[in-house]
């Protein structure tokens, strides 16, 4: 198994990640120790899915209701603005770009 | 003491800690209000006055919740976590937010987008990880116990090299409301204490079914057993995979200790096999960051958090905002996860690798139903590293959590508790139980940390 800057490129895109140019290297080459690491499962024996689930209760599905559950603070508080069909919303965050 | 006095101790212990990195959010302003709260409570609860550290991936409304992330920066929750609410609710006050890797991803707490945390008995070495912050304030005698999670071992390991106590409970047994998604089918809210005792009642307290978790199970209350005088009538199998040859002398020496001091209290001592047990890091490694693709693939930039600005569509944007708010850990882990559930992939890792997990779990089944009632292994094949010494290679990170990741994947219950020391640092000692036996395990670890002296020092 060997993964090439395209396949990364390709994940990538797949993940809406962006990723450097400058960065393909190393990524291509870690991707690729991860990938042949776990790539030893060929030697486990087993080939599918098996329907045995490792939770103590299988698959557990809730009741289908609708139960809202209050929230701490209200919905008017996250977009207290209602502007041409738009909720004007808080700005909830600023990403440092440097 | 009153939880006011509690508050204003552990203010100050937070303060005098502040070297660790270990916190991300607390103030004096909310220790005081908890405080005031649990003061307020017309009967005093099982935790009442107990100050618990909260891992920063457990949401509160009270302050943010960054995950350790840049992506996170800034977020408050407008709900709180059914465990934190679970504290209150025994009269705990919640001390602070801890640092961790970022969403959960790492063994060493050094990829946090806010700086690593340092280990609190040797500033060059790592406290673990993912819930390193946790273990560290507990290690550090600043709360007597603390909420981590675990995906893949990430509180016992910490507790192993900070030489404390971690519990992993059942899956199901906690409720995850209110946990950030990493791995859905491993992650369990775990618990950091000084002692096992003081693990079990914060436990106890934030166990059971919840209505908002559909994978809790409706079980008896987790009772909180003292340690048995003896250990007689207990089988303690050691399963042969997790004592390689290769094992560090100095956690080989504490956990022979801890087996000859069980035979002493009276237990039987039974090698047993877990065959598929070798498959367990690679296993881990497919099907949790497969599905941490799935569940990050809510930060956006449109739901939650900061959003970065640029030319181009709404995609362009998603991009953008990804490719600056995670940092490396995450975005290797989301690739790797797509790429194992891509086109032409899926088969050869994803579904291959449930049907291994599958297999794990079947020799734990097949060793308890033999007649053993826990098993005894190492928690971590070396004492804490050095930090940097495993960042460069992503997979001897991973290995940090041979011993560990087993429990996750098949669901079990699991603690570890300090053993003894190497060159100054813990050593960790970790038993598993099958499902839902928390209780019995509990107390055999509680015995059995009562006949030994765990900082006494075991390597030639």
């Amino acid at each position: 198994m060997s993964v090439t800057p395209e396949d990364v490129r390709h994940v990538a895109r797949l993940a809406e990640l962006a990723v450097e140019e400058a960065d393909l290297p190393a990524l291509t080459a870690q991707l690729d120790r991860i990938v042949s690491f776990v790539a030893q499962l060929e030697g486990a024996g087993a080939s599918g899915p098996d329907a045995s689930v490792a939770a103590p209760n299988g698959t557990a599905l809730r009741p289908d209701l609708v139960n809202p559950r209050p929230l701490a603070r209200p919905p008017a508080a996250f977009a207290p603005e209602f502007i041409d069909g738009f909720f004007l919303v808080p700005k909830l965050g600023v990403m440092d770009e440097s | 003491m009153s939880a006011g006095e509690a508050a204003r101790e552990v203010g100050q212990r937070l303060r005098a800690a502040s070297r660790l990195n270990a916190t991300l959010a607390w103030s004096d302003a909310a220790l005081e209000a908890e405080a005031a709260r649990v003061d307020a409570m017309p009967v005093p609860g099982p935790l009442h006055g107990m100050p618990v550290a909260v891992k920063d991936n457990i949401v509160t409304t009270e302050q943010p919740t960054t995950c350790g992330s840049r992506m996170l920066a800034g977020y408050v929750s407008p709900f709180n976590a059914t465990v934190t609410d679970r504290l209150r609710g025994a009269g705990a006050l919640i001390a602070c937010k801890t640092n961790l890797d970022e969403f959960a991803m790492g063994s060493s707490t050094e990829h946090s987008a806010y700086g690593r945390v340092l280990h609190p008995l040797d500033p060059d070495r790592v406290p673990g990880g993912s819930s390193g912050g946790s273990a560290a304030l507990v290690a550090a005698g600043v709360v007597p116990a603390a909420l981590g999670s675990e995906t893949g071992g990430s509180v016992r390991q910490p507790a192993s090299f900070c030489g404390v106590v971690g519990v992993k409970p059942t899956y199901g047994r906690v409720s995850r409301y209110g946990l950030v998604a990493f791995g859905s089918s491993l992650d369990c809210v775990s618990v950091f204490g000084r002692t096992v005792s003081d693990a079990q009642r914060v436990l106890a307290s934030i166990a059971g079914l919840d209505p908002l978790d559909a994978t809790t199970v409706d079980q008896p209350p987790l009772e909180t057993l003292p340690g048995p005088a003896s250990l007689t009538g207990r089988t303690i199998g050691l399963p042969r995979e997790y004592f390689p040859p290769d094992l560090h002398p100095g956690v080989k020496a504490g956990c022979d200790a801890a087996i000859a001091r069980m035979k002493e209290l009276g237990a039987r001592i039974v090698e047993v096999s877990l065959p598929h047990a070798r498959f367990a890091v690679p296993t881990y490694y497919i099907l949790a960051p497969a599905e941490a693709a799935a569940n990050l693939a809510r930060f956006d930039g449109a739901r939650y958090g900061a959003r970065v600005t640029v030319e181009g569509d709404i995609r362009a944007m998603y991009r953008a905002t990804r490719g600056l708010g995670f940092g490396a850990e995450v975005r290797r882990r989301i690739l790797t996860g797509t790429y194992v559930l891509s086109a032409g992939y899926h088969d050869a890792y994803y579904n291959r690798a449930q049907g291994v997990r599958a297999r794990i779990a079947g020799d734990f089944a097949l060793v308890f139903a033999s007649g053993v009632d826990f098993l005894f292994t190492p928690t971590t094949p070396t004492p804490a590293f050095k930090a940097g010494e495993k960042t460069a290679d992503p997979v001897a990170m991973y290995l940090a959590d041979v011993f560990v990741c087993s429990a996750n994947l098949a669901g079990l219950p699991a603690v570890s508790l300090p053993v003894g020391r190497s060159e100054g640092l813990p050593v960790g000692g970790q038993f598993m139980a099958p499902h839902f036996q928390e209780a019995g395990m509990l107390a055999c670890a509680a015995t059995l940390e009562r006949h030994l002296d765990a900082t006494r020092e075991v390597a030639r």
